[in-house]
């Protein structure tokens, strides 16, 4: 039988996406149009804004997945979009156009968590992946561990109570005078510095707790900026940056280790936007090395927010038949849950 | 010819199916559920009532404001999609020409007034002239004044000074002009639209865009790059602006020096 044809929309932040898989991980294309230019001179996503590039770029989007895709839109099988967690107005474009397009066509429609998203990114680069193993989720809002048991049945082992990773990354920038985005900076500034140069303090180290804080962090960073500034004392930005984000990686890594060894998994899959930082995917890397368990991580295009990961995963929601109706709503505030 | 409508414009959710010489059904909704869960299931009902199967539409029709940017943005956002999938034209009608075609009848100012927050309104000023059309009369929408953002007490003033009969319609007068009108401080010659005329109906929507269609006002494009009428822009891009023009003043201000 000829595998199923999913047509799959992401609008849950500042990029609009559209993709066209076959089966669950054959990717025939993956739009992604960026509003990072537009949103750079305010220092950070405008909700409003992006939902008005959104509504712009929405059916262009749609229409290059499929002709890029070599497909037509009657042959599409099922229409999987995120309606959450994100902003409120960006995600409703997405759903409004989806829920259409599904009645339209007549084919059924999967509401998908844009996290569970992420870590299926993970499917898409490696071909041979399977369940189960467990999955460190680093993005602009969320920071979560993840144990993934199987396509359709996750356990949540902890998330982070205050700031995410992503958050903390974007405000020690912008206090550094970076540009947004600021995760990419910090990163590569961070190559030029001392790791060991400042000793930042990490929240909520014992043993057996895979809950994360990255507030108190990012505090002890501006409040090391005032005072060297109050002091008249120059500071090496560089240092700051690889001491600041050297702290973040520790944690994340030795929480990342303790689940591996708490679930017996022997897979770490890492997942979400700040997959891309190159020094946490390094040291992810060497610690997975160490230990003798497998590490991956996306390819660098299906980190960022794209709709290829979204319709990875509806195809396996369809398969254990999950659907949505066509009431489906946005939801801003969704979390990643035990399923 | 079947058009589907949709108005999302404002709280209420409406949805018609019909063409010029028959309206086939419409379901308009004033509760304040939320658009994005409600109007899909509304557009199926309304197409099932109507007995019309969604290959048979021959266009889609959509309130493109100016209105609840959200609302707005739900409405096209389905309204686009299906007329792309269904590969048929999208016709967008503004707020104001929706809220005159639910008054069609001659020699009165038809005066919108919709929300624009902050104790402003959308407004514009419509009249329905009698024209000769195949040896019969009919009715044509002409504009007087175009789409503005004004406060509402200022429309109100003007239409008191230009005398002549008004009827106000649209979400600010359900709720403020009707306060007026209550407490006798109305001008005279000022008409608050009944229930029925006050509201966007998407009946309307769908006549509105059956002239259209019939005479080819439409771009085929529309289904790729309509947007929302929004008048205004966003909040941080107003304060940006701002910002901007007081960092150059104040540039100016050091070169003097």
């Amino acid at each position: 039988m000829e595998e199923k044809l999913t047509l799959a929309i992401e609008s849950s932040c500042d990029e609009t996406s559209a993709a066209v898989l076959r089966g669950g991980r054959t990717v025939l294309s993956n739009i992604i149009a960026t509003q990072i230019p537009v949103h750079q001179k305010f220092g950070g996503v405008v909700p409003e804004i992006a939902s008005r590039k959104h509504i712009v770029n929405i059916m262009p989007v749609i229409d290059e997945a499929i002709s890029k895709a070599g497909v037509e839109l009657k042959d599409i099988d099922q229409v999987a979009v995120t309606y959450g967690p994100g902003l409120a107005g960006a995600l409703l474009v997405g759903v409004s156009a989806a829920k259409s397009l599904a009645f339209s066509l007549d084919v059924p429609l999967i509401g998908v968590n844009h996290l569970e998203g992420h870590i299926f990114a993970n499917f898409i680069s490696h071909p041979d992946l399977k369940p189960p193993f467990v999955s460190l989720v680093v993005s602009g809002g969320h920071t979560s561990l993840v144990h993934v048991k199987g396509y359709n049945s996750f356990s949540l082992m902890g998330q982070t109570r205050d700031d995410a990773a992503g958050e903390a990354f974007d405000k020690v920038a912008r206090v550094m005078g970076l540009p947004y985005p600021g995760g990419p900076q910090i990163d590569r500034l961070a190559k030029e510095g001392n790791p060991e140069a400042i000793d930042f303090p990490k929240a909520l180290q014992n043993k057996g707790n895979y809950e994360f804080s990255f507030s108190g962090l990012k505090s002890a960073v501006l409040n090391y900026l005032n005072s060297m500034k109050l002091k008249g004392i120059e500071v090496n930005k560089a240092d700051v940056a690889a001491s600041f984000q050297n702290t973040v990686i520790e944690v994340l890594i030795g929480k990342a280790l303790q689940a591996i060894k708490e679930t017996g998994c022997n897979t770490l899959v890492l997942a979400g936007g700040v997959a891309a930082n190159s020094s946490l995917e390094a040291r992810l890397r060497a610690a997975a090395e160490r230990n003798n368990i497998r590490f991956c991580y996306p390819d660098k295009i299906l980190c960022t927010d794209n709709a290829a990961m979204i319709g990875c995963r509806g195809y396996y929601q369809a398969e254990a038949g999950s659907f949505s109706n066509l009431y489906l709503n946005a939801v801003p505030g969704l979390a990643l849950q035990d399923v | 010819m079947p058009i589907l409508a949709i108005d999302t414009s404002t709280m209420v959710s409406s949805v018609a199916v019909g063409d010029k010489k028959k309206l086939a059904a419409e379901l308009t909704v004033q509760t304040r559920l939320t658009h994005s869960e409600t109007l899909m299931p509304h557009i199926q009902q309304v197409m099932e009532m109507a007995g019309i199967r969604r290959e048979e539409l021959d266009a889609v029709a959509v309130n493109i404001g100016p209105g609840s940017f959200t609302g707005l943005r739900i409405g096209l956002g389905a309204a686009k999609a299906m007329a792309y999938a269904l590969d048929i034209p999208l016709i967008g009608v503004p707020a104001m020409v929706v809220l005159a075609w639910q008054t069609q009848a001659p020699g009165i100012r038809l005066v919108p007034l919709i929300d624009a927050q902050k104790g402003n309104v959308y407004t514009a000023s419509y009249i329905w002239e009698p024209a000769a059309e195949n040896g019969q009369t009919a009715l044509k929408l002409t504009c007087q004044e175009a789409i503005n953002v004004k406060a509402l007490q200022e429309v109100l003033d003007q239409l008191a000074a230009d005398g002549g009969l008004a009827m106000v319609s649209g979400d600010m007068a359900a709720k403020k002009a009707a306060m007026l009108a209550e407490q006798g401080r109305l001008p005279e010659n000022i008409i608050l639209a009944e229930a029925q005329a006050m509201m966007p109906r998407a009946a309307c929507v769908a006549i509105a865009a059956a002239h259209r269609l019939e005479a080819g006002d439409y771009e085929m494009s529309a289904v790729m790059d309509m947007e929302p009428i929004y008048i205004r822009r966003s909040e941080a891009e107003e304060l940006w602006e701002k910002r901007q023009a007081k960092l150059a003043a104040e540039a100016g201000e050091q070169a003097e020096l």
